[in-house]
């Protein structure tokens, strides 16, 4: 027989690998929750007065066109992010709760190791809800910071991205009223803007693939902020390449959102009565879109756009028309179609011009017309050439007014 | 043999797809879109049908031979000394096998959830584990596998299911534009996966009936490569090809973007991470099952359990080779290792199959005892 003991003393052992999922521990109160970041370009004369040699040796005689960006942070403070609505805003509002930094750096990571070096707790991103870059940034190009983040295991493809119109660092500091942090405030717009139909759906994970495919360029929500620190999603920016080309506003949003094929319609639009001055706003509820696609004489990509429209009379401003009957409805719903259509080729016709294909016709070639794409097209240059230079796209509005509301005529 | 003969049809499907479904689900659509751009999930269920022929080999000699195990047929079929040779192989590419899958275990895990455990601490955690529950006889490890499959299976369907509305269908056209070589080069890199089915030549024996044994491998092959299909599907039809190549490890990424509708439950990647973590452990487990029993027949001795713990630092010795993940997986001892598998484990069994016809040795005889 053995002793008893020893099975005991190799009991205890078995339990040894069992205690190993502590290596990882870290405590919530011991972590630094970065919940929003901001890219800034700053001056590199500036930058230089402010940077400390933490990733890399500063050298005599550096050359002077090299690029700096200013990362701001707001970093949650454990124990006073308020838990409720109740708990939160009073007093103090967002310095109490958040922690905003500022550091400069080369690139994202070294600005993040030069923020590290300045926070005691390790920094964690896996609570990351927004990054925003200014204009600036975002025209130079994007993808310098994506190749950070997508090696980064925390930060989440659910997160945002957003261009912004100030300095993307005040986006860090604004004090919003309807919640204690601003990070949460931002990512909240931008959710509930997709949520209300005024928005596609766009987190970095959907830019990202919009970046990497061949026949399709990125855009982002474009912010900027109002007197009483509330922040306005003021269109989206478009992208060639990783570069911000220009911006869009709101009002094309909806026919970007028509051709990505999101369904949910919230923008309004004032049409005229026909033959008169007068006008109607009138809000699309829903909206489809069908594309298809066909190559003529084996060298010209075609596009093809039908789109039908449900949409509701909210307001109607004319004293002389009533909308009573079936004709009159008919002849606004004609209407409608046609200033729809008018303005989906204007934009699609100015997006060609800026050489962004933000609508995807490209990853519709792609798919559903192989051998022209495998001779002609084939990489992401050469679609964008033949998108601005010979893609036709034809586009065919269809409404139906479902709904006038509570008011008879 | 004195074999106790408990293994019953619906244990060796379960046995076949834990060991199945591992680590390659991880970055498999990556490899498959690699070859093959949008004709991704036709390459995969190509290679699955592959993988079909493999098994039915493997199923035949094991029908044809109901008593005896891999060791004393091969040596039967093709003479004593190159059967023997034959084994030899087998097991010194799945101890390769079993630690190049332990490593990336380990190297996901270090480099996605735990960045301050050491990957040896990881490893030896789960690899640990394994080994003792070597020591058991088959009939544990059968219920063993019986307990964990539906947790390996049931959450890979339900996180599929999830993401389906996200689909943009686009990424998976044109379907059928698949040049031969990429057939090629899709289905080469999908079968190491697969190396797996050799664990049916160590539970045929013990199968309470030896006749259902197709049955089972098909059932079990066809379900396993149904999970992976359905991911390469849906990593691809989210993803898009082009963004797809860009990440380490789709199927990772994949779920972790996947969100519960009315965002009650987030976070879903650590449910994946757990079935994971559960389908990986099943997996190395059962290439320990294999190089034990297989060495036990070799040496024709009765227990097995010596073995378990003599192979111990042999597998963790070949984990800790790679430096880092590039070699891992685009290294020349993965390639030499992936190509042997494919080979011996995959491959020979049909030819022993063909020089059983040859010899006019009689195939199948289901049940029945041929010697």
């Amino acid at each position: 027989m053995i002793n008893p003991r020893i099975y005991f003393f190799f009991s205890l052992f078995v339990f040894v690998p069992l205690l190993s999922g502590c290596w990882d521990s870290l405590d919530v109160e011991k972590r630094a929750s970065v919940l929003g970041i901001a890219i800034d370009k700053v001056d590199p004369a500036e930058a230089k007065k402010e940077e400390n040699q933490i990733s890399h040796l500063k050298e005599e005689g550096e050359s002077s066109n090299e690029q700096y960006i200013r990362l701001t942070a707001q970093i949650a403070v454990p124990g006073r992010v308020p838990l409720n609505a109740l708990a939160g805003g009073g007093e103090g509002g967002a310095q109490e709760s958040v922690w905003v930094l500022s550091v400069v750096g080369h690139s994202l990571d070294d600005a993040i190791l030069n923020l590290q070096q300045e926070v005691a707790d390790p920094l964690f991103f896996g609570h990351l809800r927004i990054i925003v870059f200014s204009e600036k940034v975002a025209s130079e190009g994007v993808q310098k910071f994506n190749d950070y983040l997508r090696r980064q295991p925390q930060v989440r493809r659910t997160a945002w991205m957003a261009v912004s119109k100030e300095n993307a660092k005040k986006y860090m500091e604004i004090a919003p009223e309807l919640e204690p942090i601003p990070a949460l405030y931002l990512s909240s717009m931008v959710e509930d803007a997709v949520g209300a139909g005024k928005l596609p759906y766009d987190s970095i994970g959907i830019f990202w693939i919009a970046l990497s495919n061949l026949g399709q360029d990125g855009f982002l929500p474009y912010l900027t902020i109002g007197e009483k620190h509330n922040v306005r999603v003021e269109g989206v920016g478009y992208f060639t390449g990783d570069k911000m080309k220009g911006t869009i506003e709101p009002i094309k949003i909806g026919p970007l959102m028509t051709i990505l094929g999101e369904e949910q319609g919230g923008y309004g639009l004032m049409t005229n009565m026909p033959g008169t001055e007068d006008k109607v706003l009138v809000r699309a509820t829903k909206r489809r879109s069908n594309i298809k696609t066909a190559i003529k004489n084996e060298e010209k990509p075609e596009i093809r756009i039908k789109i039908r429209y449900d949409v509701r009379i909210e307001e109607n401003e004319s004293p002389t028309y009533s909308l009573d009957s079936p004709e009159i409805i008919r002849k606004i719903e004609d209407r409608y179609s046609e200033e729809v259509k008018d303005a989906y080729e204007q934009f699609i016709q100015d997006m060609q011009k800026e050489g962004s294909d933000i609508f995807g016709f490209g990853e519709y070639i792609r798919a559903k017309q192989p051998t022209y794409w495998e001779k002609k097209v084939k990489t992401q240059e050469q679609w964008r050439s033949i998108y601005t230079s010979q893609l036709d796209v034809q586009v065919e509005v269809q409404t139906r007014i479902t709904q006038i509301g509570m008011k008879e005529q | 043999m004195s074999n106790s003969r408990e293994i019953t049809a619906v244990e060796a499907a379960a046995i076949l797809i834990n060991s199945v479904l591992g680590i390659g689900i991880l970055n498999m659509p990556r490899f498959m879109v690699e070859a093959a751009g949008t004709g991704a999930p036709i390459v995969t269920i190509i290679g699955v049908l592959f993988v079909f022929i493999s098994v039915w080999g493997i199923t035949k000699l094991g029908m044809s031979f109901p008593t005896q195990s891999i060791v004393q047929y091969s040596e039967r079929i093709i003479g004593k000394w190159l059967g023997r040779a034959y084994i030899f192989i087998a097991i010194i590419v799945f101890i390769f096998a079993a630690g190049l899958l332990l490593r990336e275990f380990s190297e996901v895990l270090n480099t996605a959830v735990l960045f301050e455990t050491p990957i040896e601490v990881s490893a030896l955690v789960i690899l640990f584990l394994a080994a003792y529950f070597t020591r058991d006889s088959l009939n544990t490890f059968a219920y063993i596998h019986l307990f964990y499959a539906p947790f390996i299976f049931i959450p890979g369907i339900i996180i599929a299911a999830l993401s389906i509305p996200k689909y943009n269908y686009l990424y998976l056209q044109p379907l059928f534009r698949v040049e031969v070589n990429e057939w090629f080069t899709g289905i080469t890199s999908m079968a190491p996966m697969f190396q797996g089915v050799f664990v049916l030549t160590i539970i045929i024996p013990f199968m309470k009936q030896p006749g259902l044994v197709m049955k089972a491998s098909f059932w079990g092959t066809a379900l396993a490569g149904g999970v992976y299909v359905i991911t390469v599907i849906s990593a691809l039809a989210i993803a898009g090809p082009e963004e797809l190549k860009t990440m380490m490890w789709p199927a990772l990424e994949h779920a972790r973007s996947v969100e519960v509708p009315g965002n009650f439950l987030e976070r879903l990647g650590i449910v994946f991470l757990i079935t994971w973590v559960i389908a990986v452990f099943t997996t190395i487990f059962s290439y320990y099952m294999i190089i034990v029993n297989v060495l036990r027949q070799l040496f024709r001795t009765q227990d097995h359990r010596m073995f378990s713990f003599f192979l111990f630092p042999l597998i963790f010795g070949v984990a800790m080779i790679p430096e880092n993940v590039v070699q891992l997986y685009k290294g020349e001892m993965a390639k030499i290792v992936n190509w042997m598998g494919v080979m011996f484990l995959m491959g020979f069994p049909l030819l022993l199959v063909i020089v059983m016809k040859l010899r006019g040795l009689p195939l199948k005889g289901s049940g029945k005892k041929s010697d």
